[in-house]
């Protein structure tokens, strides 16, 4: 649950902005959608890497849960990394703001609803997806009763709380839905599309070159170089936690033998 | 590879997706929000069977 809810936090916050929604004859749409999504002035902060450790932090100290925090950083982490795949990407180190960005896909945010949905089941986002759909079908024990009894209700503790007002087969069906609806949307939305509204597939890089992408500046040398060091930063620290951890460790079974 | 009994619980998931696909592509605001979904599959593969196995 923390992982879905974690996967899907950046946009739970956004998406509705970016596309507008109605309410009571009030039409509420942001004015510079790419901007509110990603930038900064905006909510482009809910695609960094920062947000889902204050997320964390928060679920372990406040809820007391280290499932949960893991969890939902691993989720959120998830999202906002995959972002940097658009032709926008993320602001991944904010409060750096620069956008990091491969340039894979279109970022069509910009142009609806519709014509953003049409663009990203056109082109190498689809495919992006159709990686993962292809994965979690040769995964398919992990959608399993005995999988989800065995190890995913015993492991975080919502699931029994649930349990309480809800029966277990119905809590099975709610942790199958997200794979139901991520197969099921790629599906629905490849053939309206591609067989309703016969939009052209492009997945060359960039693409689909067919619609009006929005793009961030390349990042300068500098910029590299400070991503670079950040990145190396990072990998340092995980890798000297794990010599003092595994020190500790060898210490303890010392000192008990 | 699955047991006849895992397999015919896939069977049932299928055909409730094949319906949400179709619902989806003819009404796309079906296909927005995964808590429409999630509503949906409840009804589809647990409301409805456990209704209909205790009415029969």
């Amino acid at each position: 649950m923390p992982l879905l809810l974690g996967s899907y936090s950046p946009d739970l916050m956004t998406k509705w902005f970016v596309y507008g929604i109605s309410i009571g004859g009030w039409h509420l749409k942001a004015t510079d959608p790419e901007q509110f999504q990603r930038g900064w002035p905006g909510m482009g902060f809910t695609h960094s890497l920062l947000y889902g450790v204050l997320w964390a932090f928060i679920f372990w100290r406040v809820l007391g849960s280290k499932t949960w925090a893991v969890s939902f950083l691993i989720g959120q982490w998830a999202h906002a990394i995959t972002d940097t795949g658009d032709t926008v990407g993320t602001m991944l180190f904010f409060p750096w703001t620069i956008h990091i960005h491969f340039g894979a896909w279109a970022y069509a945010g910009q142009t609806g609803r519709l014509t953003d949905a049409a663009a990203y089941f056109s082109g190498p986002g689809a495919v992006w997806d159709l990686v993962w759909i292809v994965l979690g079908i040769f995964s398919w024990r992990v959608l399993t009763r005995s999988y989800f009894e065995q190890n995913v209700f015993t492991a975080d503790a919502f699931w029994s709380k649930a349990n309480r007002v809800v029966p277990m087969t119905a809590l099975l069906v709610a942790y199958r839905a997200a794979f139901f609806y991520g197969t099921c949307r790629w599906i629905a939305w490849s053939l309206w599309a591609h067989v309703v509204h016969h939009y052209p597939y492009d997945i060359s890089w960039g693409g689909p070159h067919w619609v009006h992408a929005v793009h961030s500046p390349p990042l300068t040398w500098p910029q590299l170089v400070g991503v670079g060091a950040i990145i190396a930063t990072g990998v340092a620290v995980f890798f000297a936690s794990r010599l003092e951890f595994s020190r500790k460790r060898w210490a303890a079974i010392r000192s008990r033998t | 590879m699955p047991s006849k009994r895992q397999l015919a619980v896939a069977a049932g998931y299928a055909v409730a997706g094949a319906v949400y696909i179709a619902i989806g592509v003819w009404f796309t605001d079906f296909l927005l929000s995964f808590f429409v979904a999630l509503a949906y599959l409840l009804l589809a593969v647990w409301l409805i069977p456990t209704g209909v196995r205790r009415l029969f």
